[in-house]
């Protein structure tokens, strides 16, 4: 209260020492409830969004939402000093990654009280609700179902008349295709796939399909040094072959789009997350296709695209959690949304979106029907920590396919370092 | 020394170094500039080619990214053009007042603790503010500043930027206390000095100061990006921003055609302010 | 050559300022704005980030007190924090001279009567206006990536050039070219030092016989002494407090294999993709104290070097 107070009166200083003002436009509206909403995203995503919540502020007059936006590598810095401040936003787009980190320290509000009203997602089916969920708690609304997946370069598969990946597609096939592309275009620079020694999600699937995971209930590591020494040994092969781009190459991806092997033209295969489609498609002349994580196992599973939680400091649980609501399960809200954020999970929302969604979006929501043979059930939640081991996981992967170390010592490198992350976080 | 006897052949030789100068200066530019025009080719571009088509001049020319991104947010850049212009110029006038009689004290004046304050003063440039944010954000939450350009403004006005009072230190101490001296004798106090004498002689490092506020200013993204949230606050840097996600969708051709337009304003207000870096009055001709 | 030199003063005595500390009104009154600044704005958030690094913090929750915690880590357990200060040692010591060498040439080639100089000046300064832009990322890999710009050029001689900005030996180079490509600020506080040196002393010197290398080296570096001192110092200030270009071309990693890993970008990387702020902030305590100790450095052997207009001698 006082806080808003104070605001406002030097909100007032603000305007006599500016000659153009910096008053926020709707500063001394007469809104009864005022909220604030954050997301990271690009203008699309701030659009649609923007529109979507005045879909909500027209039907339920008296509430006013504030909203902020910015791309994805300052949106955790902002937060965390908001929320560090004691100023976090009321509704807050969070990532499967980080929710883990905000929910057990407790900046987050447990839903469950609200559910299923306001809150009613009931018809998300069980496992896209436990994808919020943190110790038990539900701590945030999923967005869009999502999974890892590949990508390929349909044009140049056409023209070289070779086969893409399906589903049935087996991690020593995967090397042969990725060789033979790289064989039948001949260019130099031009690798078969990306090397994705060092991607997470892609190493996920890999350790799940052999019965294992990344961590365990309790937080420790679930996979023993051959299965990363075996990874990396993989990766190696095929780069040596041709199969995979040169470490030195691969090294300039900065794990964004634009800088992508497939983006960059270095590679005709890359691995990524399924709503990601329209992004890279958007920077791709070529035609994308996608199918799913080599293995023909189940290794993958699905898994909240971004979700949308409620911050634990909110005077206005209840109005957030009505927010949250629409935006995750209203028809209304969905024609404006479209599947920007991934496939709504909402069977409602869904059904209404469905005969309206364009080629790539319906790709999506093919996609991940088509996968339900190499899906299995949520891993536990990642432990604090388990950030830096991404890193740490691209930096030692590095080293191999740098040249600079060999297989079995990166391998022990990784599980030491680890080790360490884990008892430090 | 034969030129010295062959005029015409001492104007040639004078010409041709000039031509030499002018060479170096030149290739020196296109080196230079060559990324700068790769951005402006880039801008004209159609967004799927800006990353395999590297050539400086672009097959299909095209306006589109110059329209999108104008108006791309839901706010026009009309309106985080003039929030930068705002802020920046408030930047120069508070960081160009502020600090000069910060810097007017610590290069001419004698009084007690001086060289601690020195010290503490240049101590503020060094840690980074990373650590600093938070307890910060803190302080301009509770003054009911977050979300205001406050906290990007009044700063300024308090000589926070320890850079510029030690640049002008420098160059107030180049000054010959003659002068100072001078003006005293003709009964001059401390402020009559600084306002008489030595502002009027430091107009190169005042172009300098206001140059470089300016252009600081403009450029930051920081200090935007987390205290400003409505986005008919955003200055241009962050609204720049916003043509970028890493995780998703980047639109290039707002951001590169955009960018462009971003450097327009700071071009102009280098070429108006270094003007003012003249070669100061003659000092040595003013001792006797 | 007598008649040059930069210090002589005229022979009368000036008149005694007077008691040291005589004028603390005054100065008082002229410092306010900064003192008010420092302790209301600036001294707050410094003594806390102090008192956080003697502690867990977490960002989301309260810190809890862990004394001298951070700082045994740090300096027993934990080599990235040793690499990253070897990667900013090795850039402060490349960028700084490289930078300065480069911006005094340019700006003393600027400060001759040529023709057309302030164009020369504002296409030079241009560089330095993009500061910390996202396009500089996309930019850098166009001219040091694997088909950039640069292999490009060696190409033609039939040179085949390596991944620069990705391939962990040139990485770091690629930076330090970036710093000194933006020259800009010192040129520009150069130039304006330039114009504060009398032009009769240069004519006096010609007459005597002096070659521009004597001119440069009697008059230019010794007048320019209080300014090459500045840059000197807050380009050592500014370059090992440098984080934006490596985040902006590494995308926040340091990589490849921490090669480019900043001081401060390991600290910020501590600080919120780790959530560990206390330990961030003690990191950034020990740089200050670094940084203290190289300018406390500077500012000794100054009075050998450097001579002001106001001493009297």
């Amino acid at each position: 209260m006082t806080r808003n107070l104070s605001r406002r009166s030097t909100l007032a200083l603000g305007a006599g020492l500016a000659a153009v003002s910096a008053l926020p436009g709707a500063a001394f509206g007469q809104a009864a409830k005022r909220l604030r909403m954050t997301w990271w995203g690009g203008t699309e995503r701030a659009k649609r969004t923007q529109d979507a919540l005045q879909v909500y502020q027209k039907k339920n007059p008296g509430v006013q939402i504030d909203t902020e936006t910015v791309g994805w590598g300052d949106y955790w810095t902002k937060l965390a000093t908001q929320v560090a401040g004691g100023n976090a936003p009321d509704v807050i787009q969070m990532d499967y990654r980080y929710i883990f980190e905000y929910a057990r320290r407790r900046s987050l509000k447990p839903l469950d009280e609200f559910m299923p009203n306001p809150l009613d997602i009931a018809d998300f089916g069980a496992a896209n609700i436990d994808g919020g969920r943190v110790d038990g708690k539900v701590f945030g609304v999923s967005m869009g179902v999502n999974s890892t997946c590949i990508f390929h370069n349909r044009t140049v598969l056409e023209r070289l008349k070779i086969n893409p990946p399906d589903l049935t597609t087996t991690w020593p096939q995967f090397a042969e295709i990725a060789t033979a592309i790289a064989k039948a275009e001949g260019r130099r620079g031009f690798f078969g796939s990306t090397n994705a020694g060092f991607n997470e999600p892609a190493l996920e699937v890999w350790v799940r399909q052999r019965g294992k995971a990344l961590y365990t209930d309790e937080g420790k590591l679930a996979f023993a040094r051959d299965d990363i020494a075996e990874w990396f040994d993989y990766w190696d092969q095929m780069r040596q072959k041709g199969g995979a781009v040169v470490g030195e190459i691969q090294a300039l991806n900065r794990q964004t789009t634009e800088t992508d092997m497939l983006s960059m033209g270095r590679a005709a295969i890359t691995f990524a997350h399924s709503n990601q489609l329209v992004a890279w498609q958007a920077i791709n002349k070529d035609k994308l296709g996608m199918t799913a994580i080599p293995g023909a196992k189940p290794g993958q599973y699905y898994k909240p695209s971004m979700l949308l939680s409620v911050s634990a400091t909110t005077p206005q649980g209840q109005e957030a959690a009505r927010i949250v609501n629409f935006i995750s399960t209203d028809p209304d809200a969905g024609a404006v949304l479209g599947v920007e954020r991934g496939v709504p999970p909402s069977k409602r929302m869904r059904d209404a979106l469905l005969p309206k969604v364009d080629e790539l979006g319906r790709a999506q929501i093919e996609y991940i029907s088509a996968i339900a043979n190499n899906v299995s059930k949520l891993p536990p939640p990642p432990p604090k920590g388990a950030g830096e081991i991404e890193q740490l996981l691209k930096r030692v992967y590095e080293t191999v396919s740098l040249g600079t170390a060999k297989v079995p010592d990166a391998a022990t490198t990784f599980m030491t370092e680890a080790q360490k992350a884990l008892e430090r976080a | 020394m034969r030129a010295a006897s062959h005029p015409a052949s001492d104007v040639l030789a004078r010409r041709l170094r000039g031509l030499a100068a002018h060479g170096v200066l030149i290739l020196c530019s296109v080196g230079m500039l060559y990324p700068v025009l790769w951005m402006v080719a880039s801008s004209f571009k159609p967004e799927q080619l800006i990353f395999s088509d590297f050539t400086l001049w672009p097959r299909d020319f095209s306006l589109k990214a110059y329209v999108e991104g104008w108006n791309g947010l839901s706010v026009s850049f009309t309106r985080f053009f003039l929030n930068s212009a705002l802020v920046s110029s408030l930047a120069v006038i508070g960081n160009v007042t502020a600090c000069s009689l910060a810097a007017y004290a610590f290069a001419r004046l004698n009084f007690r603790l001086k060289r601690l304050w020195f010290a503490l003063m240049l101590g503020t440039l060094m840690l980074p503010y990373h650590v600093t944010l938070i307890p910060q954000y803190v302080l301009f939450l509770n003054l009911g500043w977050v979300n205001t350009f406050l906290p990007l403004v009044v700063p300024k006005f308090l000589a926070v930027d320890a850079f510029f009072i030690f640049l002008m230190v420098q160059f107030f101490r180049t000054i010959p206390r003659e002068l100072d001296e001078a003006a005293m004798i003709d009964g001059c106090g401390p402020f009559k000095i600084y306002l008489l004498v030595i502002l009027p002689l430091s107009k190169p490092v005042l172009a300098t100061a206001a140059i470089f506020s300016f252009i600081w200013t403009w450029d930051d993204f920081f200090g935007p990006l987390i205290y400003l949230s409505d986005t008919v606050h955003y200055t241009v840097p962050l609204a720049l921003r916003s043509f970028v996600d890493s995780s998703g969708r980047s639109e290039w051709g707002p951001l590169f055609a955009m960018s462009i337009l971003s450097l327009v304003p700071v071009f102009l207000v280098f070429l108006f302010c270094q003007r003012l870096i003249i070669r100061g009055i003659s000092t040595s001709g003013l001792r006797g | 050559m007598a008649a040059i030199t930069a210090h002589e003063r005229p022979a009368a005595a000036r008149p005694r300022v007077g008691r040291f500390g005589a004028q603390d009104g005054a100065a008082y009154l002229f410092l306010a704005p900064w003192l008010a600044g420092f302790f209301l704005l600036t001294l707050g958030p410094t003594l806390g980030s102090l008192y956080l690094s003697f502690t867990h913090f977490d960002l989301l929750q309260a810190p809890r007190w862990n004394g001298l915690g951070n700082y045994i880590r740090m300096f027993t357990s934990d080599p990235r924090f040793y690499n990253a200060l070897s990667v900013t040692f090795w850039y402060v010591g490349l960028s700084v001279p490289l930078k300065l060498v480069f911006a005094l040439a340019i700006a003393m080639m600027l400060d001759q009567g040529l023709r057309g100089l302030s164009v020369y000046r504002a296409l030079f300064y241009i560089p330095s206006l993009l500061g910390g832009s996202v396009a500089i990322a996309v930019l850098w890999r166009q001219i040091f990536g694997y088909n950039g710009l640069i292999n490009e050029g060696l190409s033609v001689f039939g040179i085949d050039g390596p991944s620069w900005i990705s391939n962990p030996q040139y990485s770091l180079v690629t930076l330090v070219v970036l710093r000194v490509w933006q020259f800009g600020s010192p040129m520009v506080i150069f130039l304006a030092g330039l114009r504060q040196i009398p032009q009769e002393l240069y004519e006096a010197a010609t007459i005597d016989g002096a070659g521009p290398v004597q001119r440069f080296f009697r008059i230019t570096l010794p007048l320019l002494a209080p300014v090459v001192f500045f840059n000197l110092i807050l380009q050592t200030i500014d370059a090992f407090k440098a984080f934006t270009p490596a985040f902006i071309v590494s995308g926040g990693t340091g990589g490849p294999v921490d090669s480019t890993l900043f001081y401060t970008l390991y600290l910020y990387q501590e600080g919120f993709a780790y959530f560990r702020m206390g330990y961030a902030a003690a990191m950034a305590w020990f740089l200050l104290t670094i940084i203290a100790l190289f300018t406390a450095l500077a500012f000794l052997t100054s009075r050998y070097w450097v001579y002001y207009g106001d001493e009297g001698r």
